[in-house]
């Protein structure tokens, strides 16, 4: 499968839920490293997945950039046994799978278009034959649209992760009703951005009676607030009805300064909760969040610009990479479970 | 670093006070009841005068609280910054001491090439102390070196204290009348900056990601540097949003930490020293520049006729 990210925040979302998915299934995941392992393990941490052990234990594996580009100046065949050596390797060391992923553009700078394909061809048998998981990214920064285009007709599924709002510097995911996690930076180029989400999400709250009366940010993966959009957030949230809280969730210490520097211990209607670092720590928003894409039904605002037009969206039918019978293979948003 | 905030607008107000003085023994003649005064009241003092002086005033104010503030060195000319480390020092003090007599002495050292260090310092006091709950005497040579040192403490200073008594100072004009004639200076040149690069709104965060490489390059810990990135991006916003949409910064990484400097050609701002006042908690403008006030060592504003240009320092 594959997936074309609007930017960098969101390839490190989409591999780090595909890594954390192999993880939780047991098994063994391979991660080739050009220059995007430190963001995607960066990612995990925020995420509250566990995967220092792993990685020590070797359950996890980043292949480093020059291995990860010797792949590509390595014949077909001997790459293939390679490849079948990992899994048999997998297989043996008692791990119910075998996925990988990683950064691949060196290839495609290289050896575009024929070499690139035959790779590509050759996974594809392996992901057939042996029933491992392939996440492939092509994001716009790396590859062009030519390129993008070819290798999405060569993939049997398009992973589209709803997306409510991505500059590039800042990435806005709806992950329920009245919630929804930052990842990236604010500042005065996509401050609005924020006053607009706020704005639809306490509307959506206040037209339904079921849905939460709390508005849960979670703000793991947001490393830059400016001083303007943190004031922001104070007054909105004491600009909401009684009835209503603003919660701002796993936020990091740099990012905890600002908004306490602008008023938000006094805000009443403003929780801040710190990011705790330890990695076995529950979730905490409040209950069970509702998975992106999945609350059919409501109007959906905010869930539009799903990525590319391809995109696997709704839940009906396991997706053909579920290996397991569990029925709930697929890879979504770490919040969502 | 925990910055205050103001919770409400206090009432209070600075008393500001100008004082002449011969001879360091008229000075210590001449405060030496307002000291004990004070310490009748139950209020704290600050001294920031010479070392034989203030030994004298510590004696007068007998069991009441007594701060002594060193020679501001740090501050680099920038009688702004001065002021604005005074507001953070006399807040903090008057919000466990309530009420606070200062009472400080001018330093020949620091009058740089015209003595406007003064001027300005005065002015900037007059905005940032605004609110506090503070008497402050400030002391000034019959005879200073630079005339102008004497034509801005009277300008700056709404009181006169003469022969033991305070009066309404008619020749006092408000803070923007008096930089507007002498304007803060700018500070000195430094050499060929490490980095130098235009930007716009759009590339605020390509200003963050050099500060914060420059920054984490030298000793700044994490949570310092996220500071200084901070600081730098309230005061590049500045001048991208008030300012012709295109900025300028510069940055240095020296051996005491990391300067920067922005330039705007945008219009004059509203304010001659903004960020000295304490925001208002409903007030969504104006706290990033005291935000970044607080978290530099220096932060200077000057303005020319090519525009506003801001200087930073801050250590590690």
């Amino acid at each position: 499968m594959c997936a074309v990210p609007l930017s960098e925040e969101q390839l490190w979302e989409v591999s780090a839920d595909f890594v954390a998915d192999g993880l939780d299934r047991h098994e063994r995941v391979l991660y080739f490293d050009d220059g995007t392992a430190e963001g995607v393990l960066d990612r995990l941490a925020d995420d509250h997945v566990a995967f220092e052990r792993p990685l020590r234990t070797g359950q996890l594996a980043i292949v480093p950039a020059e291995a990860t580009r010797a792949v590509f100046h390595t014949p077909l065949p001997e790459a293939r046994a390679m490849m079948l050596e990992h899994i048999e390797g997998s297989k043996a060391a008692g791990y119910t799978g075998f996925r990988m992923t990683g950064q691949m553009s060196h290839g495609v700078d290289r050896r575009w278009p024929a070499p690139f394909a035959e790779y590509d061809r050759e996974l594809d048998a392996l992901v057939r034959e042996r029933g491992i998981t392939a996440l492939c990214l092509y994001d716009r920064r790396r590859y062009s649209d030519e390129q993008i285009e070819r290798m999405r007709d060569v993939h049997r599924k398009e992973l589209s992760v709803p997306t409510a709002y991505d500059d590039g510097l800042l990435r806005v995911v709806r992950t329920g009703p009245t919630s929804a996690r930052l990842a990236g930076e604010v500042d005065h180029s996509n401050r609005p951005a924020i006053a607009r989400l706020l704005e639809t999400t306490l509307d959506d709250a206040l037209r339904s009676h079921s849905a939460p009366t709390d508005i849960v940010l979670n703000l793991a993966s947001l490393r830059f607030i400016d001083v303007a959009s943190a004031v922001s957030l104070v007054h909105a949230a004491e600009g909401f009805p009684d009835t209503h809280r603003l919660v701002l969730s796993d936020v990091r210490p740099g990012v905890l300064r600002v908004l306490d520097r602008c008023g938000a211990p006094f805000a009443a209607q403003l929780t801040v909760h710190e990011f705790d670092g330890t990695t076995d720590a529950g979730r905490t928003g409040p209950g069970p969040v509702v998975g992106p894409g999945r609350h059919g039904g409501g109007p959906g605002h905010g869930n539009g610009g799903t990525t590319g037009n391809g995109g696997t969206t709704g839940n009906g039918g396991g997706p053909p990479w579920t290996t397991d019978g569990h029925g709930d293979g697929y890879p979504h948003l770490r919040e969502a479970r | 670093m925990r910055i205050e905030t103001t919770r409400t607008a206090a009432p209070v107000r600075l008393q500001h006070a100008c004082a002449m003085y011969s001879s360091s023994a008229d000075l210590v003649t001449q405060a030496t009841p307002l000291v004990a005064d004070a310490s009748r009241r139950g209020e704290a003092v600050v001294l920031s005068v010479r070392p034989e002086s203030e030994a004298r005033l510590r004696d007068a104010a007998g069991s009441a609280r007594v701060v002594a503030l060193g020679p501001d060195t740090p501050a680099r000319s920038s009688g702004q910054t001065t002021a604005a480390r005074l507001a953070r020092e006399l807040r903090e003090l008057t919000s466990q001491a309530g009420a606070v007599l200062a009472v400080s002495e001018h330093d020949s050292a620091l009058d740089g090439i015209d003595g406007r260090y003064w001027t300005e310092l005065d002015a900037a006091l007059n905005v940032a102390l605004t609110d506090l709950p503070v008497s402050m005497f400030c002391f000034y040579p019959e005879l200073p070196l630079h005339s102008e040192i004497l034509d801005g403490a009277i300008a700056n200073h709404p009181l006169l204290f003469e022969r033991g008594r305070l009066h309404v100072n008619p020749e006092h004009r408000a803070p923007r009348d008096v930089l507007a004639g002498m304007p803060a200076s700018p500070p000195v040149l430094l050499g060929a900056p490490d980095l130098d690069m235009v930007f716009s709104a759009w590339q605020l965060h390509e200003v963050r990601a050099a500060v914060s490489d420059l920054a984490s390059a030298t000793a700044f810990d994490v949570s310092r540097s996220e500071d200084v990135v901070l600081a730098v991006n309230e005061i590049a916003t500045n001048a991208v949003e008030h300012g012709a949409g295109e900025a300028r910064i510069a940055l240095w990484i020296a051996g005491d930490g990391l300067v920067a400097e922005v330039h705007d050609t945008g219009e004059a701002l509203t304010e001659p020293l903004p960020g000295l006042r304490a925001p208002h908690p409903a007030d969504p403008r104006g706290r990033g520049v005291w935000i970044a006030r607080q978290l530099c060592d220096v932060l200077h504003v000057w303005r020319d006729r090519s525009g506003t240009h801001v200087r930073m320092h801050a250590a590690p």
